[in-house]
C-alpha cells in the first residue's frame, strides 16, 4: 500500500476552480474564431464567480495549512482573494471594447488575466519562501505581457518592457534576500520555522539582517513604496487602461497580504526592531506620492502617484502589526478597490470617446454632458481624498486609530497631512469635470494631446483603423454593463462610508487570521 | 573550501548584475544582467544548502531556473515586438513615458 498524502480539496477548491477556468478559457480562445469576445468573457466571469463562491464558502471554515504547509487558507488569504477576484470581474466588461484586448485576442488576454489572479490568490496564501517567490512571479509575468499587449501603441510596449525590467529587479532582490534568510535561519523556508530559526534579536546575525532588508525592498517594489516607486506612474500611464485598473488594486492587495504574513509570522518576535524602518518608509511614501501627483496632467499618471501615497497609508496599518492594524489594512484595500476601479473605468471610457487620451482635458465639461460618468468620478476622487461620508474616510479613520493605538501617532499625523496635500490634485479633477466647458475637439487641440500626436505619427495599420472605428462609436450597445459596474462601485463607496459595518465584518476575518500568527 | 567564498562570489555577481541593469542601454544586455542577479541568488542558496546539509535549497534553485526562463521568454517577446515596430532598442531613447 502506498501512503498517499492527505489533500484538503475543500480548502484548495478556489485554486482548482481558477486553474480549470484558465485551461478552458485558453482552449476556447484557441479553437473559436478570434472575435469571440462574448463567450470568452462569459467563461472568465463564470470562473471568477465560481472562485468567489468557493472562497465565501471557505470563509466560514477553520483555517488550514495546504500543500505540506506551503500555503495557508485563512481569513487573510480569503478576504484578499475576494478583493482580487472582484477587481478582475470588474475589468472583464471594461475590456469588451478595449482596443488592446481586440488586438491581442480575447482568449489570450483573459487567460493571462486569470493567470495573474491565480498568482495573487496563491501569494495571499503563501507561507513559505518558495511558494512566495513562485506566486509572485506567477502574478507578475502575465502582467508584463498584458501591459505590452497593445502592440500597435509604442507606449504600451514601452511600459511592458519597463515593468518587466523593474519587476524583475524586485524579484531578484527578493530572491537574494530569501537566500540569506534561508542561510541565517539554519535552512528554514517556512515562515514559522524562520521565526524559530532567527529568534528575537535580528542584530545577532548579519545574514538575517541583509536577508530581511532585501526581502523588504523586493516587496516594496511590488507595492510601489517610495523610494522604489519610480516605475509606477510610467507603467500605469503606458499600459492599457483596464489592465492599469486591475494592476493598481489587485497587485497591491495581494502583495500587502504576503507582506503582512511574512513580517508578522516570520518576524513577529522581533517586531520592535523592524517597525521603525517600515515607519520611515511609510512616511517617505506618503509625502513622495502626494507631492509627485500634484503637477500631473495625465489622469492615469496622477492615479499612479496617488496609488503610491495610498500604499504609504496602508503600510501604516501593516507595520503596527496588531489585529486592529490588519483589520484597517484590509478595510482600506477593499475601499481602495471600489474607488479606484470606478475612476479608471471612467478614464477608459473617455479614452475611447475622445482623442485626448487620459489627459485631464478629456473629462472637462463631463458634468454637463455625461452626468452618469461625472458623478462616479467625482465620488471616487472625493473618496480617495478621504472626505467624510465615503469609504475612503472610514478606511483612513481606522488606519489612524490603529497607528495611534500602537503609539505611532506621528504616522497618523502624516496620513492627515498627506490627505490635505492630496486634496489639491483630486479637487483639480473635480473642477475640470464641473467648472470647465467641454473641449472643442478641433484638430489643433487634438494635436496638442500626446496620445493623438503619437497616433498621427504612426503609419495607419489595419488594427489601428479598427480601433479608431471602435473609438468613434458613441457609447451604447454593451456599454451599459460597464456603466452598471461603475455605478455599483460608486454607490458602494458611499454606502460603506455611511454604514461601514458590512465591510468591517468582512475585514475582521483577516484580523482573526493573524491572532494565530501573533500567538507564536 | 569555506562557504564564505561562495557568498563573496555571489555578492559580486549580484552587484555586477545590478550595476549592469542600471548602466547598460540595450534591453538585451539588461535581460542578461537580470539573469545574473537571479543566478547569484541561486549560488548563495546552493552554498547555504550545502553548508547546512539541507536539500530545500536545491529545490528552490530549480524552481528559480524555471521562473527565470519564463521571464526571459516574455522579455525577448517584448523586444521582438518593439523591433518589429522599428522602436529603437535603447532604453535611453524610449522616453515616451515621463513627467
Amino acid at each position: 500500500m502506498i501512503d498517499t498524502p492527505d489533500i484538503d480539496y475543500a480548502a484548495l477548491s478556489p485554486v482548482i476552480a481558477l486553474v480549470t477556468g484558465i485551461v478552458v478559457v485558453l482552449l476556447v480562445g484557441l479553437i473559436g474564431p478570434r472575435g469571440r469576445r462574448g463567450l470568452s468573457s462569459a467563461l472568465t466571469l463564470l470562473t471568477l464567480g465560481t472562485t468567489a463562491g468557493l472562497m465565501i464558502w471557505q470563509l466560514g471554515e477553520p483555517d488550514t495549512d495546504l500543500v505540506a504547509g506551503a500555503l495557508r487558507s485563512d481569513g487573510l488569504s480569503l478576504t484578499i482573494g475576494l478583493i482580487v477576484v472582484a477587481a478582475a470581474a470588474f475589468v472583464i466588461p471594461l475590456q469588451l471594447r478595449d482596443p488592446a484586448a481586440e488586438e491581442a485576442g480575447f482568449g489570450e488576454t483573459h487567460t493571462l488575466l486569470l493567470g495573474s489572479v491565480l498568482g495573487m490568490v496563491l501569494l495571499a496564501e503563501a507561507q513559505n519562501l518558495i511558494s512566495l517567490f513562485v506566486a509572485l512571479e506567477l502574478l507578475s509575468i502575465p502582467l508584463y505581457v498584458l501591459c505590452g499587449s497593445h502592440r500597435s501603441r509604442t507606449q504600451s510596449l514601452e511600459s511592458g518592457l519597463k515593468y518587466l525590467i523593474v519587476g524583475s529587479i524586485g524579484s531578484a532582490t527578493l530572491l537574494y534576500g530569501s537566500a540569506f534568510i534561508y542561510g541565517g535561519s539554519g535552512g528554514a523556508t517556512d515562515f514559522t520555522a524562520i521565526a524559530e530559526g532567527i529568534g528575537t534579536d535580528l542584530a545577532d546575525d548579519p545574514l538575517v539582517l541583509i536577508g530581511i532588508a532585501f526581502v523588504a525592498v523586493g516587496l516594496a517594489f511590488k507595492v510601489s513604496i517610495a523610494p522604489f516607486h519610480q516605475w509606477t506612474p510610467d507603467v500605469y500611464q503606458g499600459a492599457p487602461t483596464p489592465i492599469t485598473a486591475f494592476m493598481a488594486v489587485a497587485t497591491k492587495a495581494a502583495a500587502f497580504a504576503v507582506f503582512a504574513r511574512f513580517f508578522i509570522t516570520a518576524l513577529g518576535p522581533s517586531a520592535d526592531q523592524w517597525q521603525p524602518a517600515l515607519a520611515a518608509l511609510a512616511a517617505i511614501t506618503i509625502i513622495v506620492g502626494n507631492v509627485g501627483a500634484l503637477g500631473q496632467d495625465s489622469l492615469k499618471r496622477m492615479l499612479g502617484y496617488s496609488g503610491v501615497a495610498q500604499a504609504g497609508y496602508m503600510l501604516t496599518g501593516l507595520l503596527v502589526g496588531s489585529i486592529a492594524g490588519i483589520d484597517a489594512l484590509v478595510f482600506y484595500l477593499a475601499a481602495y478597490t471600489l474607488m479606484n476601479l470606478a475612476a479608471f473605468a471612467v478614464i477608459a471610457i473617455r479614452e475611447r470617446e475622445t482623442p485626448l487620451g487620459d489627459d485631464i482635458t478629456a473629462v472637462q465639461g463631463l458634468g454637463r454632458d455625461r452626468p452618469e460618468l461625472a458623478w462616479p468620478l467625482t465620488i471616487s476622487m472625493l473618496a480617495l481624498a478621504g472626505l467624510p461620508g465615503t469609504a475612503g474616510f472610514m478606511g483612513k479613520l481606522f488606519l489612524i486609530e490603529a497607528a495611534v493605538a500602537a503609539e505611532y501617532t506621528w504616522l497618523g499625523v502624516f496620513i492627515v497631512v498627506g490627505s490635505m496635500i492630496s486634496l489639491a490634485y483630486y479637487l483639480r479633477v473635480i473642477a475640470a469635470i464641473w467648472m470647465r466647458p467641454a473641449p472643442r475637439l478641433a484638430p489643433a487641440i487634438a494635436g496638442a494631446a500626446p496620445e493623438a500626436e503619437a497616433g498621427a505619427a504612426e503609419p495607419p495599420s489595419r488594427t489601428g483603423r479598427a480601433g479608431r472605428a471602435l473609438d468613434g462609436t458613441p457609447s451604447g450597445g454593451r456599454c451599459w454593463l460597464v456603466l452598471g459596474a461603475i455605478i455599483v462601485t460608486s454607490a458602494a463607496t458611499i454606502v460603506f462610508g455611511i454604514v461601514p459595518s458590512p465591510l468591517i465584518d468582512f475585514s475582521i476575518h483577516a484580523g482573526e487570521a493573524i491572532i494565530s500568527m501573533l500567538g507564536v | 573550501m569555506d562557504t564564505t567564498w561562495y557568498l563573496v562570489l555571489s555578492a559580486l555577481l549580484f552587484a555586477t548584475g545590478a550595476g549592469g541593469v542600471l548602466i547598460r542601454r540595450s534591453p538585451l544586455v539588461i535581460l542578461l544582467c537580470l539573469e545574473l542577479m537571479l543566478n547569484s541568488a541561486n549560488l548563495a542558496l546552493l552554498a547555504f544548502g550545502r553548508n547546512l546539509g539541507n536539500a530545500d535549497a536545491q529545490i528552490f534553485a530549480m524552481v528559480v531556473m524555471v521562473v527565470a526562463a519564463c521571464e526571459v521568454v516574455v522579455g525577448l517577446g517584448l523586444i521582438v515586438a518593439m523591433y518589429r515596430r522599428r522602436i529603437p532598442l535603447d532604453v535611453d531613447e524610449n522616453r515616451g513615458l515621463r513627467g
